[in-house]
C-alpha cells in the first residue's frame, strides 16, 4: 500500500488538459480568448493547443491576441478529420501537450480547442481530463433536444451568445432547461463571450472540478 | 508457411485505424494537388510509385533495416541522426519526426520496452524520433520479424497517401481500392530485392520534397505535410 502511494508521489505532476469542442462558429476561440486572461488572473499557468480544420487561423488569432506568449500556443493539423484527432487517434494532440509541458515545466492547465465540428464530436479520456462543448443560441434552440453526443457527454455544456436570444426567437430559459434535462442535471453554463459574461462561472468550475483548488 | 499470428499482427499494426497520427500526414499529396500536379488516380499512382521506389525503398527501408540491427539505444540514435542528416527538406524532417514521435508515444504507453527506453532518449534530443527508425523499434517491441516490419512501414505509407487523396476529393472510394492494389503489387515487387547491410539512405523525389517544403507557405492546409 505505502509502496503504491510512494510510486504515485514520485510521478511528475502533469498539467490538466481541458478540451473545448463544438460546432463551427459557436464561439470556441472567443471562449479561449476570454478564458486565458481569466485563468491567468487567478495565477494559473496555462498553454493552448488549437486543431484548425484547414488553416492556422485560430492558432494565429490566439498567438496575435497579446494575451499569452505565442510560444505557448501550438497548432495541430487535423488532416480533415476533426473527430479523429481528438477521439479515435489523439496521439498528435497528446504529443503536442507533452511537448508544451516539456518546454514550460510549470504549466498547470492546457486548453485544447477542437476544430469546428458537429454535435457528434467528443474528446477521448486519454487526451483530456475534462472537456466542454460550446453551442450557441443562434444555432437554434432545438440543439439540446437533438441529444448529440457532444451535448450529452461533455463535462460542461456552454451555451454562448445568449445576448442574441431575443433576436433569433429563442426562449433561453427553455433552452437551458432542456439542456439540463437531456444532460441529467450535469452543468450547463450561459455565456456571452463577446462581453466576457459568464466566464467567471466557468473558471470557478475549472478551479473546483479540475484543479481541485477550492 | 502462413503464420496466422503474425498475419493478424500485421492487420492490426498496418491498419489505418492504428492510432499513430497517420491521418494528418499527406506527404506531399495536398501540396502537389494545390500546385496542379495531381488531379486523378493516374497522377496519384505515379506519386505513390515515386514515393515507394525513389524514397521508401532507398531511404526509409534502409534506415529501418539499420535501426533494426542496432544493438542499443546509442546505435539507434546514430541511425536517427543519419535520417536527420540525409533529409534536406526541413518540413520533411519535421514531419518524419512528428510522425515517428506519435508512433513512439503510443508504443511507450503500450509499454514496449525498447520504445520506452528510446522515448526517454528522444524527449531529450529534438533531432531524434524519425519515422522509419521508430518503425524498427516498435516492430521489434511488437515481436514482428524484419520482413513484417518492412511491410507495415511500406503499407502504412501507401494507405496514408491514398487516404489523403480521398479526403482531398482527388479520387473516390473505388479508385482508392484500385490504387491500393496497384501500390501493393509494387511494394511486393520492391521487397523481392534485399538491400546490402551497408547501403546508405538516399532519395530522389524533388516534386514531392518541394510540395512538402512549400506547405508552411499555404494559407489553406489540412495536413501536417
Amino acid at each position: 500500500m505505502s509502496r503504491l502511494a510512494l510510486t504515485r508521489i514520485d510521478q511528475p505532476m502533469t498539467a490538466a488538459r481541458v478540451g473545448i469542442g463544438g460546432p463551427v462558429g459557436s464561439g470556441k476561440t472567443a471562449l479561449v480568448e476570454r478564458l486565458i486572461p481569466a485563468l491567468q488572473a487567478r495565477g494559473i499557468d496555462i498553454a493552448v493547443i488549437t486543431n484548425d480544420l484547414v488553416t492556422a487561423e485560430d492558432a494565429e488569432r490566439v498567438r496575435r491576441s497579446g494575451l499569452i506568449d505565442p510560444a505557448r500556443v501550438s497548432a495541430v493539423e487535423a488532416g480533415a478529420c476533426p473527430h479523429t484527432v481528438i477521439r479515435e487517434d489523439p496521439t498528435l494532440n497528446i504529443e503536442a501537450a507533452d511537448e508544451l509541458e516539456r518546454r514550460f515545466p510549470g504549466v498547470e492547465l492546457i486548453l485544447l480547442e477542437s476544430g469546428g465540428d458537429n454535435l457528434a464530436s467528443t474528446f477521448s479520456r486519454d487526451l483530456t481530463d475534462f472537456w466542454m462543448f460550446v453551442i450557441d443560441v443562434a444555432g437554434g434552440d432545438d440543439i439540446p433536444r437533438k441529444r448529440g453526443p457532444g451535448v450529452i457527454r461533455a463535462d460542461l455544456l456552454v451555451i454562448n451568445k445568449v445576448d442574441l436570444a431575443p433576436h433569433v426567437g429563442v426562449d433561453l430559459a427553455r433552452m437551458q432547461r432542456e439542456a439540463t434535462d437531456v444532460r441529467g442535471g450535469r452543468p450547463v453554463l450561459l455565456t456571452n463571450c463577446r462581453r466576457g459574461e459568464g466566464i467567471d462561472a466557468i473558471v470557478d468550475l475549472l478551479e473546483r472540478e479540475v484543479l481541485f483548488r477550492t | 508457411m502462413f503464420d496466422r499470428g503474425e498475419a493478424l499482427a500485421l492487420l492490426q499494426l498496418g491498419d489505418s485505424a492504428f492510432p499513430a497520427g497517420g491521418f494528418a500526414f499527406s506527404w506531399g499529396i495536398e501540396g502537389l494537388a494545390a500546385d496542379g500536379h495531381l488531379s486523378g488516380h493516374d497522377d496519384l499512382d505515379g506519386v505513390i510509385a515515386d514515393h515507394l521506389a525513389q524514397r521508401w525503398a532507398t531511404m526509409d527501408r534502409i534506415l529501418l533495416r539499420r535501426a533494426w540491427r542496432a544493438s542499443d539505444t546509442d546505435a539507434i540514435a546514430s541511425v536517427d541522426r543519419l535520417a536527420e542528416a540525409t533529409t534536406p527538406s526541413a518540413e520533411m524532417r519535421d514531419g518524419s519526426r512528428r510522425a515517428g514521435r506519435a508512433l513512439l508515444g503510443v508504443w511507450g504507453k503500450l509499454a514496449g520496452p525498447l520504445s520506452v527506453a528510446y522515448r526517454e532518449r528522444v524527449s531529450a534530443d529534438a533531432r531524434l524520433g524519425h519515422l522509419p527508425v521508430v518503425q524498427a523499434i516498435t516492430g521489434r517491441d511488437a515481436g514482428l520479424g524484419l520482413d513484417a516490419a518492412e511491410l507495415v512501414s511500406g503499407w502504412t505509407l501507401i494507405t496514408g497517401l491514398v487516404s489523403a487523396a480521398v479526403r482531398l476529393g482527388l479520387i473516390g472510394h473505388i479508385d482508392s481500392q484500385q490504387s491500393l492494389a496497384r501500390a501493393r503489387a509494387l511494394l511486393a515487387d520492391l521487397l523481392t530485392e534485399t538491400p546490402d547491410d551497408d547501403a546508405m539512405p538516399s532519395s530522389f523525389t524533388p516534386f514531392i520534397d518541394i510540395a512538402v517544403s512549400r506547405g508552411p507557405l499555404r494559407h489553406v492546409r489540412m495536413f501536417t505535410t
